[in-house]
């Protein structure tokens, strides 16, 4: 489904075919606990398809690219938000053979930026040679302070490759298009997968579903209920 | 050979139970580290004198090339081309402090070796361990190439190349090729290699760890393969040497030794050498070209070539001294690497201590100020400055101290003043203050020495592996 207009909630946003459907719908099975008891609702008919972000809609760079290649794609991406009524905060990673490899957030650019974690897990390993607890959180903190990654900026993003920094697919993280948003919604939390879920047709991947998306059709649903006198 | 296969297995397999908890596989490192076949080649030999127990008891082991001095058990073990010199054992009588304690030693010490797989390992000085005083143990315990273990009892560990454990109980513990420590205790540990870590606690804490990608050059270890580097390529390089001096039944000096000095009738002496007063030098000890000044010693493994120790200079186990020059009172600590060329020599002030397993090795000279610590990997005056400090200025840190890959905590006079006391204590030990009656030491004990040698079955299952032997006085 590629949504025709939108509507700016705070941070979330309602495409019209998502509020068409909620607004015809008649029956549903009820995201229990959500709702109130005597209402039903047609958000618990959306396919995961209806809800998720195409692909080729989605800001991509292939394996290899630098941090500032990502970041440039969702710059690209984000001009595009007018026409393609997608909010980006996250980049996907594609490779030739394989297809998606990864997902990169903005909280993945902002820790590739940080100190390395090797170099914290050295200072964290001396407690194992009998150094003291004092000394080993002053050390980490004086490493931190001196790191001062935003200083070379330029440099760093240049350099950093994004599959240094990416997320791997995991399974828990693949959701087939045709299920439902339940189904989803479980994967998210329980997968504790909660900003996306990659989502495939025959096993290729096609789109993405994002947790702003989802939430954005749950409230919508909430709000309606609420406004509808029972 | 069967049954040497068999005992190989066995070791290996303990040492891997023992090290489960690390995923450390033993056989992978120990698999062809030592043909087989080597063990039928060489002679084991043991000392006798009038200052030490006479007391070996061997069973079921393999001793090639190995020597004893003192009160030894070897059960159930391989020992290639090993020192277990004895003569630093506590005897029934003396009084043993630690701490508030004072504890009586009810029967002489011994070193009792079982279960364990020795690689050209030196094992000397006694059990620091106040729990097991009249026992020093080494169990279920593989060691490679130029290990030393000092003064340290050892179950269930692996020891790589040139790693040294020094005055510490170690339980189920892995330490890295060049790696030393020194803690008192430790337990279920990796210490990766070129660790320097030595601490006191409550006192002070010094943890060096040398950069991996220039410590390769010198030492490296890997599973499947043996020792690499230029320091092994050195002491390779040499061992011809040994093989004469060890072929021969009667051996004279070939250089004059005063009558206080002791010189190791299997140490390998090359022309140009001189040995002072009080100089004490080690069976397998290499001098070239090499002035030990009055009170020096050279250690097991020690390598002297083309330089000049003053006086009173400590060249502690394993440590290489190469186209240097040493003023009086220079310690040089365990397996220390110190290479100057003709055109550029390394000069060490008086009283300097080069801390255990430090390399220098430079291609421009190098001066190493009087009363200095000096540590790590040194290449040129820009490393020397990050790896050396002052006595004074180390006196002076009273809480941490962070300055290249060293990272220290504590009280800096404390390292200061163990350090001083220490070798001290080994100058005495080795006889560097006999005065003609008073202080007598290693240096004077072991001159006279002789040697006994015992051989392993030719043949047959048993191949390679010794009798049971016992010998008492």
């Amino acid at each position: 489904m590629s949504a025709v207009n939108e509507k700016s909630i705070g941070a979330i946003y309602i495409t019209h075919e998502i509020k068409r459907q909620l607004n015809e719908s008649t029956d549903s099975n009820s995201l229990h606990g959500f709702f109130r008891d005597d209402r039903r609702f047609a958000v618990a008919q959306f396919r995961v398809k209806d809800l998720m972000v195409p692909l080729e809609e989605y800001a991509t760079v292939p394996a290899g690219s630098t941090l500032m290649d990502a970041m440039m794609a969702l710059e690209k991406a984000q001009e595009e938000f007018i026409h393609n009524k997608h909010r980006h905060r996250g980049i996907v990673i594609t490779d030739t053979e394989k297809g998606v490899i990864g997902k990169l957030g903005q909280m993945d650019v902002l820790r590739a930026l940080e100190p390395k974690e090797n170099d914290d897990d050295e200072i964290g390993n001396l407690g194992q040679f009998g150094f003291s607890a004092a000394f080993i959180r002053n050390r980490l903190k004086q490493k931190r302070l001196a790191a001062t990654p935003l200083k070379d900026l330029c440099r760093t993003v240049a350099k950093l490759k994004v599959e240094d920094f990416m997320q791997t697919l995991s399974e828990g993280e693949i959701i087939d298009e045709e299920a439902s948003l339940e189904t989803a919604i479980q994967q998210m939390v329980v997968g504790n997968h909660l900003l996306s879920l990659l989502v495939t047709r025959e096993q290729k991947i096609v789109g993405v579903l994002r947790m702003t998306d989802v939430f954005a059709a749950l409230f919508h649903a909430a709000k309606e209920c609420e406004l509808t006198p029972a | 050979m069967k049954e040497l296969t068999t005992l190989l297995d066995r070791i290996g397999q303990r040492a891997n139970i023992n090290l489960r908890d690390l995923d450390f596989d033993v056989p992978s490192y120990t698999l062809n580290l030592v043909p087989l076949d080597q063990m039928v080649k060489f002679y084991a030999f043991y000392g006798i004198t009038p200052h030490h127990p006479l007391d070996f008891h061997f069973r079921h082991s393999s001793l090639a090339g190995s020597y004893f001095l003192g009160k030894c058990r070897a059960v159930n073990s391989i020992l290639y081309k090993s020192d277990i010199r004895g003569d630093e054992l506590k005897q029934k009588g003396d009084v043993f402090r630690h701490k508030d304690f004072e504890i009586p030693i009810l029967v002489d010490e011994g070193i009792e070796i079982e279960d364990s797989f020795l690689i050209k390992t030196l094992v000397h000085n006694f059990s620091h361990d106040p729990k097991t005083l009249e026992r020093f143990f080494i169990k279920d315990t593989v060691s490679a190439h130029y290990a030393n273990i000092h003064g340290s009892p050892c179950d269930g560990c692996f020891l790589g190349p040139l790693a040294t454990v020094d005055l510490t109980t170690m339980h189920d513990s892995v330490i890295g090729a060049f790696s030393y420590v020194q803690t008192g205790e430790i337990a279920h540990l990796n210490v990766g290699p070129g660790t320097v870590w030595i601490r006191s606690p409550g006192e002070f804490n010094f943890l060096y760890r040398h950069p991996l990608h220039k410590l390769d050059d010198y030492v490296s270890f890997s599973a499947g393969r043996t020792p690499q580097g230029f320091i092994v390529d050195f002491v390779e390089d040499r061992k011809e040497s040994f093989q004469k001096v060890f072929d021969v039944v009667n051996i004279e000096p070939s250089v004059p030794v005063p009558r206080n000095a002791s010189l190791d009738r299997y140490a390998v002496i090359k022309p140009k050498t001189q040995i002072g007063e009080n100089v004490l030098v080690a069976q397998r000890a290499y001098l070239q070209n090499a002035s030990l000044g009055k009170g020096s010693n050279a250690q097991e493994n020690c390598y002297i070539v083309n330089s000049r120790l003053s006086g009173n200079n400590v060249t502690a186990h394993g440590a290489k001294i190469i186209e240097s020059d040493l003023e009086p009172n220079v310690f040089v600590g365990f397996n220390s690497f110190l290479r100057g060329r003709p055109d550029c020599r390394l000069t060490i002030g008086r009283d300097s201590i080069v801390l255990p397993h430090t390399i220098i090795d430079i291609r421009k000279p190098l001066a190493v100020p009087s009363e200095h610590f000096v540590w790590g990997l040194i290449n040129n005056q820009h490393d020397l400055k990050s790896n050396s400090m002052a006595f004074n200025d180390f006196s002076k840190i009273d809480s941490e101290l962070v300055q290249g890959n060293l990272i220290f905590e504590g009280q800096g006079a404390s390292f200061v003043s163990a350090f001083r006391e220490r070798i001290h204590h080994i100058l005495e030990a080795n006889g560097a203050f006999f005065d003609g009656t008073a202080n007598k030491g290693h240096a004077q004990r072991n001159q006279r020495i002789s040697f006994n040698t015992i051989q392993p079955y030719p043949d047959g299952d048993l191949e390679g592996l010794y009798p049971t032997i016992i010998i008492k006085p």
